[in-house]
């Protein structure tokens, strides 16, 4: 019998497919390897993200749901909680005892009763309000705390970047 | 590797025809100059600078080799295979560098080829873990799979095995060298090649087992704590063995904290997980038909159905499979949904003992009414509480406050946790599920009062009826809510009101003399006293770095705040009203009648309430 862990991405792969939340499109790359997904995230409305769709990856590993997996950002980013190789900063996507930056309460972090969808959402949520406090990006954070309009203007042009329209001058 | 594969394969690629290029170039040159084999191999064995391009060349020869070897045995390799062993070969290479610093008067081809070698013999039986463990994440495995995996194993197991050996006939024969960093790599990797072996056995079996495996975690789990105690200990030898022959080993430093930790960590995890899943499996209870029935019948971590056999509620009420539950304990010993703290002195059998006393006669209708509907309460909450997440410390620190004290009954616990979910919960922007959650949090709350009022005897509050208007809190006290928290701490005391009422006039004419069993009873009382005023200490503090965190998203959600707020303050107000329970003789049903009219909302204590919410709010911001 295939492993717990498989059975759950496929049951929560099923889920997303049939009740797909708004601005979130998720499922495994190859239907051979449910431990690897691509995503895709549109940016929250009202925000500097707005209109982007952003692709990440998302690697689960082998004892999922008891580990958080891991969400990178597949396109080019600018965000204080995403580290320059893409990589997602959120405190869902830790698990409770490591903490790389070390101000997260063990509160709001990685439990099995999280789903792929929470980590999604939650993703969204950051990338409406993101929290300056963690330095994935500290050029990024002390932008978003400084100097806000030169963030949305950056957040405009990944967004333009993200759909392929050109950047106008 | 923040280099993208693409670029690398690229790189590679002009790396391997640069040298071709070089050799050729070398080759033809030296054949060109002396014609004839012999002379030609004599001149480039005599240039340094043809020699180092002949050694670039049979690198890179070894690496096509070993690419070759790798498209054998695994096929193309996943793009996660690929980033984890470049990561991997960065370390190794840089620790084989420092390892050529203590070895610097050894260093000769033969060395360089040897290293080459095991750096390459590491490579396979990373992939070859990996392999393995990717047997459990793909629903297809085929036939080549299994061959490939078992040549792999055998292979790579016989020839760890040749170089232990090998090594230790060396080192032996000809007193330690170098020979021992190999021998002691290679039966590092064979430690890593049983693993796979055994890894790959149990995920056979799970494969063809048409039933779910239970014990599998188990046993993977005492499997990574032995290899962890054997590569701890060959580690601490080859440490000592190396400070006693040569120095101190720097490049063994980093993977030797790597495996201590490891090692500690997991045997952490073996002994409380064990002690978590013997908690599991004695005290608590088998959900039954009924619990399955009130809530979705969904385990919420491997979101399957339960069924009333294989499924266990933990002292929160929350209910999951019992071998989800097992494997989880292995990791974290919480709750996955609440995060309570599993290895506490569990306190499941304290509601049964508190209700069990003389029959309740002076609960307030109001209170009662809530009852019936609590087990349905508490179980919604359960789903309330997966969408949100509790805090977890400053409660976790309370009870182990009380480790040595009666334990805290859940129904508080819960209480706490949720009190400070809708506090941290601000950023949430569920604020719907807010709602829900304020609202069976009510439900509760007046859960547990009712099982406070349960408890016959003297009160240890005694709050008069006609007082209600004399503790005038409004203006003094910036806690309203604080109210639920003194309760707890009333509740959680077993002994103090319980059967003085029912003592006979011997037993108490016996209670009276100075007997030493008497006087310890008394000096007992007096240190529970003690102690629960330490206790209300805490919770105060507890109550007021909550309402820090209140204050901070009293910003953006005040909306929510004020309406489970104005809620504590119903149950506060209830609380207030209550009448004095040692007088439960004199409760009649004009008294009864009497608590509802007091009960009733008047515009004025409307005013009052919102006045002293106010007041909360403004003291949480003037504190941070």
């Amino acid at each position: 019998m295939a492993g717990s862990a498989l059975r759950r991405l496929m049951a929560e792969y099923k889920q997303l497919t049939l009740n797909p939340p708004e601005g979130i499109i998720a499922g495994p790359i190859t239907e051979e390897n449910y431990f690897e997904w691509e995503a895709l995230i549109t940016g929250p409305e009202g925000t500097c993200f707005e209109g982007g769709v952003f692709p990440a990856k998302l690697v689960f590993p082998s004892d999922y749901p008891l580990s958080p997996p891991k969400m990178t950002f597949t396109c080019e980013m600018f965000h204080p909680n995403i580290y320059a190789d893409g990589r997602v900063c959120i405190s869902i996507l830790h698990a409770p005892g490591d903490d790389p930056m070390g101000y997260e309460s063990s509160s709001e972090r990685w439990s099995p009763v999280q789903s792929v969808e929470k980590i999604l959402l939650s993703v969204i949520s950051m990338l409406a309000e993101p929290n300056d406090e963690s330095g994935a990006n500290v050029d990024a954070a002390k932008m978003w705390r400084e100097n806000r309009e030169e963030f949305n203007k950056i957040a405009e042009k990944l967004v333009r970047k993200t759909l392929g329209i050109p950047i106008n001058p | 590797m923040s280099i993208p594969l693409a670029t690398a394969k690229m790189t590679s690629l002009t790396a391997v025809a640069v040298s071709l290029v070089l050799s050729g170039c070398v080759i033809g040159n030296a054949f060109r100059r002396k014609e004839q084999f012999f002379p030609a191999v004599v001149y480039i064995c005599k240039s340094n600078p043809s020699m180092a391009i002949m050694y670039m060349q049979a690198l890179i020869t070894v690496y096509l080799l070993g690419k070759l070897i790798g498209k054998i045995f695994f096929g193309t390799l996943r793009p996660a295979e690929s980033e984890r062993l470049i990561e991997k070969s960065w370390y190794a290479i840089t620790e084989t560098c420092l390892a050529f610093t203590i070895f610097k008067d050894d260093l000769s081809p033969k060395f360089v080829a040897l290293f080459t070698l095991l750096l390459f013999l590491k490579c396979f039986h990373w992939l070859a873990e990996d392999r393995v463990d990717y047997m459990e994440r793909t629903p297809v495995i085929s036939v080549l799979f299994h061959i490939r995996i078992w040549s792999l194993l055998t292979v790579l197991t016989i020839a760890d095995v040749y170089f232990v050996h090998d090594a230790y006939i060396t080192t032996i024969t000809k007193g330690p060298s170098v020979q021992l960093v190999f021998g002691f790599e290679y039966a590092l990797l064979i430690t890593l090649a049983m693993t796979a072996c055994t890894k790959y056995v149990l995920h056979g079996f799970d494969v063809h087992s048409d039933t779910f495996w239970e014990s599998k975690a188990v046993l993977l789990l005492y499997l990574e704590f032995f290899i962890g105690l054997c590569k701890a200990v060959m580690y601490i030898a080859f440490l000592i063995i190396m400070v006693k022959t040569y120095t101190v080993p720097l490049f063994a430093f980093r993977p030797m904290y790597h495996t201590l930790r490891n090692f500690k960590k997991v045997f952490q995890d073996l002994v409380l997980s064990r002690k978590a899943i013997h908690n599991m499996n004695t005290l608590y209870p088998d959900a039954t038909a009924q619990d399955l029935q009130t809530i979705e019948n969904v385990c919420i971590i491997c979101r399957e159905d339960m069924s009333a056999a294989a499924a266990k509620k933990l002292p929160c009420n929350h209910i999951f499979h019992t071998s989800c539950l097992r494997s989880w304990f292995q990791r974290h010993q919480t709750c996955p949904t609440c995060r309570l703290d599993i290895l506490r002195p569990t306190p499941i059998t304290l509601p049964s003992t508190t209700v069990s006393g003389p029959p309740p006669t002076s609960v307030p209708p109001t209170v009662g009414a809530s009852t019936p509907s609590s087990s349905v309460s508490s179980s919604n909450n359960a789903d309330a509480n997966g969408q949100g997440l509790p805090g977890h410390n400053q409660a976790g620190n309370i009870s182990n406050f009380f480790n040595n004290q009666s334990p805290l009954p859940y129904q508080f616990r819960q209480y706490a946790y949720q009190q400070q979910r809708t506090s941290v919960d601000g950023n949430n922007s569920n604020t719907n599920e807010n709602l829900n959650n304020s609202d069976s949090q009510q439900n509760n709350m007046s859960e547990s009062w009712a099982e406070y009022l349960n408890i016959p005897g003297p009160s240890f509050f005694n709050v008069q009826q006609s007082s209600s208007s004399n503790i005038n809190f409004d203006n003094r006290t910036p806690f309203p809510g604080n109210i639920p928290f003194v309760g707890g701490v009333a509740i959680q005391h077993p002994e103090l009101p319980a059967d003085l009422d029912t003592l006979s006039h011997e037993e108490l004419y016996q209670m009276e003399q100075n007997t030493r069993a008497a006087c310890i009873a008394r000096l007992k009382y007096v240190t529970d006293i003690k102690t629960m005023l330490d206790a209300a200490m805490v919770m105060m503090n507890h109550y007021s770095s909550a309402c820090l965190v209140a204050g901070l998203d009293s910003t953006n959600s005040t909306d929510s705040t004020n309406e489970s707020n104005t809620k504590h303050l119903d149950d506060y107000e209830q609380f207030e009203s209550r009448p004095s329970s040692n007088s439960s003789s004199e409760t009649d049903s004009s008294d009864i009648s009497n608590i509802t009219y007091e009960l009733e909302e008047t515009d004025e204590q409307r005013k009052i309430r919102l006045k002293r919410l106010k007041k909360f709010t403004t003291f949480g911001n003037h504190t941070i």
